[in-house]
């Protein structure tokens, strides 16, 4: 079976620190699996390896079966990424933002769809003419999101994104999810929040000290019991 | 993808009010030079053209003379200035204006505007060329340090990569917006001087004046770009903008300040030119060797008239057809002209060595490469006012000796006698005619390859770098 995302005894060693130590672990179309962990486990380690942005010590990451090291442009046309904190370009508005990032997704949007992805994420209509400059943090969150529903990927690697948003966008955000992983996007998403990863997370995962140390599918556990659980391991 | 990224990074640009700032100081200045360079060419071409008609119609209408006489009142010639010297005045301002032009001696080009200025010109002359050539690569700097640091420093950069597009293509699209940006500041002043220099109907059908903007347009096209890659290779070498601007900053002041000041004075150093005074002791000792046309005892002279006799087979100079003061005059001419040349040659080739010292440095420089092609281009460099220099000199000769011809022809007694006025106006005046690009090309080949090299070794090696270089 290929996996939307497969990582085979994945390993990063930093001159002065092990960050991840052969990390395995399988992720099917339409599953949306949560990474837990302190800062410093390895959640952006493990994203950054999926992405190609860092090569692996040993090991190998595949996205859609083919391996990230080898295809480092290829994979990109199946995923698409939202950081914690998404950065776009202050000069240009929300609208010229999405416009730009989608072309070089290689779709070529008319305006009134622009506005209807940006919509979806929750930025308001009368925001998309303003420039990035004098958004919030959760307004370029929003921004960040849309870019990623826009590129209509097979996969999504999250770090952190509703970070910076308000509850109510942070629901949004989590139905979005719901959605997109109904309609088979694999999502991997690295995250501090246990009741978020409960909540839209299929499987989630505990990382410390660059180990996956723990994989329990979230229908088995309550919230409490999930909080339990990450404490335990971090003591 | 490379066009969005250029599409985005000139609407950023142009949207950001320090670049809009620098570069409308810029435009402004680059727009000014152009307009004083204009006025100035203007009233000094004016000037010279005045001068060269009035010692030419001062010529043409001096009374009944004898022509050794004419020859010892003698005339001026007045460089014109190169139609594109208002762009690049090179050396113009630093080599004289106009030579006397006289019996027995070549004389050096004198009254250069700097001896005619006050000390304000030994700080330089704001020109187009300082412009483009000085302040464009500090904008250039400030434009394009914070190319990749930023995108890295705020995290656009994984976004941007997320997308499918390379570090090469990001790096090319980005050398292409910042291209863009820097055109529409460079642009409108090349615009201005094209529409005031063919205006003007003594260059508007002029080619050759075509040629040489269109590769001054090119050779600083190619300039621009190679600070524009070597600023966004800094920036993506670098992990803090900071650090990237303080080298950038670094390559500039070596590369435009330091450099040029260094060669010229090893140059100098490694071949020195001799002094004016002891180059007149050497001319003058060289041509004591030589017939002395002004002294009748002179044994070489002697010799002369003893063969001219022996040739007409007559036994008095009385009973010679031809003057032999005239022929002695023009032997006497050929040999101190010759003397005066290699002494002349001398000099220039040590200026040459001085200047190769410079010009071999932009293989090192490319600010060292642009300077010599723009002062070549504009015709504003050391080879065309040698040029210059022999077209007066081989004027010069000529005319003497045509007067030393009249002379001869007088006959014997030619010194009791004067040839009417009417003679001296069917003697052509000093008219230059100045090189061809292609003349000039021959001259800018070393600093033209210089240009390229770098163009082409940077695009390669620097973008290579960008490939290898970390995103996180």
């Amino acid at each position: 079976m290929t996996y939307l995302l497969e990582a085979k005894d994945l390993r990063k060693q930093y001159p002065d620190k092990l960050a991840l130590c052969g990390l395995n672990l399988q992720i099917e179309a339409g599953e949306v699996f949560c990474l837990l962990g302190q800062n410093g486990a390895g959640k952006s380690t493990t994203i950054n390896l999926f992405l190609g942005f860092i090569e692996p010590t040993a090991g190998a990451a595949y996205l859609n079966g083919l391996e990230v090291a080898a295809n480092p442009l290829k994979i990109k046309q199946y995923l698409a990424y939202i950081p914690e904190n998404v950065m776009l370009y202050p000069h240009l508005t929300g609208l010229e933002n999405l416009a730009l990032f989608s072309s070089l997704a290689g779709f070529s949007y008319k305006e009134s769809e622009l506005v209807a992805y940006l919509a979806q994420a929750g930025l308001p209509v009368e925001a998309v003419q303003r420039r990035v400059g004098s958004y919030s943090k959760g307004m370029r969150q929003k921004v960040g999101i849309a870019i990623a529903v826009a590129k209509h990927a097979k996969v999504l690697l999250l770090d952190e994104p509703t970070s910076g948003l308000d509850p109510k966008a942070s629901n949004e955000f989590s139905e979005l999810l719901r959605q997109l992983s109904q309609q088979g996007t694999a999502v991997f998403m690295a995250t501090h929040d246990i009741f978020r990863a409960k909540e839209v997370g299929t499987r989630v995962g505990i990382m410390r000290e660059g180990e996956l140390v723990d994989v329990r599918p979230t229908a088995t556990l309550n919230a409490n019991e999930l909080e339990q659980l990450y404490l335990t391991y971090m003591q | 993808m490379i066009q969005s990224i250029a599409q985005k990074e000139f609407v950023s640009t142009l949207r950001d009010r320090r670049f809009v700032v620098l570069s409308g100081l810029l435009l402004a200045l680059l727009l000014a030079a152009t307009l004083v360079g204009r006025a100035s060419y203007h009233t000094l071409q004016q000037e010279r053209m005045v001068a060269q008609q009035t010692v030419n119609d001062q010529f043409h209408h001096q009374p009944n003379r004898h022509p050794h006489r004419v020859a010892h009142y003698g005339s001026f010639a007045f460089r014109p200035r190169s139609g594109l010297s208002f762009l690049d005045a090179g050396l113009d301002s630093y080599t004289g204006a106009s030579v006397y032009l006289e019996a027995h001696q070549q004389n050096s080009v004198n009254f250069s505007q700097a001896q005619q200025s006050g000390s304000l010109i030994r700080f330089g002359e704001l020109t187009v060329a300082f412009v483009l050539q000085v302040l464009m690569p500090l904008l250039i700097v400030f434009l394009c340090f914070s190319a990749f640091t930023e995108e890295r420093e705020t995290g656009t950069l994984k976004l941007l990569l997320s997308q499918g597009v390379s570090m090469r293509q990001v790096a090319w699209g980005k050398i292409a917006g910042y291209g863009s940006a820097v055109a529409l500041v460079v642009g409108p002043a090349l615009a201005l001087a094209a529409w005031l220099l063919f205006g003007e109907e003594e260059f508007a059908h002029n080619a050759d004046v075509w040629a040489r903007l269109a590769l001054f347009g090119m050779s600083y096209a190619v300039y621009f770009f190679l600070w524009i890659v070597g600023a966004v290779v800094v920036s993506a070498r670098q992990r803090h903008a900071r650090s990237a601007l303080v080298l950038l900053l670094s390559c500039w002041m070596l590369g435009c300040i330091i450099l040029p000041k260094a060669t010229a004075n090893l140059g100098a150093t490694l071949f020195p030119t001799i002094t004016k005074a002891q180059m007149d002791a050497d001319v003058h000792e060289a041509a004591q060797k030589g017939i002395n046309g002004h002294d009748p005892q002179d044994q070489r002279s002697a010799v002369l008239k003893a063969n001219l006799l022996k040739q007409y087979g007559v036994d008095s100079e009385e009973k010679l057809p031809v003057s032999v003061g005239g022929l002695v005059m023009a032997e006497s001419e050929a040999y101190t002209s010759k003397v005066y040349q290699q002494h002349f040659a001398a000099l220039t080739r040590t200026y040459e060595r001085q200047n190769a010292i410079s010009t071999w440095a932009g293989l090192l420089n490319p600010y060292q490469a642009i300077r010599p092609l723009s002062m070549g281009l504009a015709g504003s460099d050391f080879a065309h006012y040698v040029h210059f220099q022999q077209a007066a000199e081989a004027y010069r000769y000529q005319l003497v000796q045509r007067l030393n011809g009249l002379q001869a022809s007088m006959g014997y007694g030619d010194k009791e006698r004067k040839l009417d006025a009417a003679t001296w106006q069917a003697i052509p005046t000093f008219a230059y005619q100045a090189p061809p690009v292609g003349w000039a090309l021959g001259y800018l080949l070393l600093p033209a390859l210089a240009l390229l090299l770098w163009a082409v070794g940077l695009s390669w090696l620097g973008l290579k770098m960008i490939d290898k270089t970390s995103v996180v």
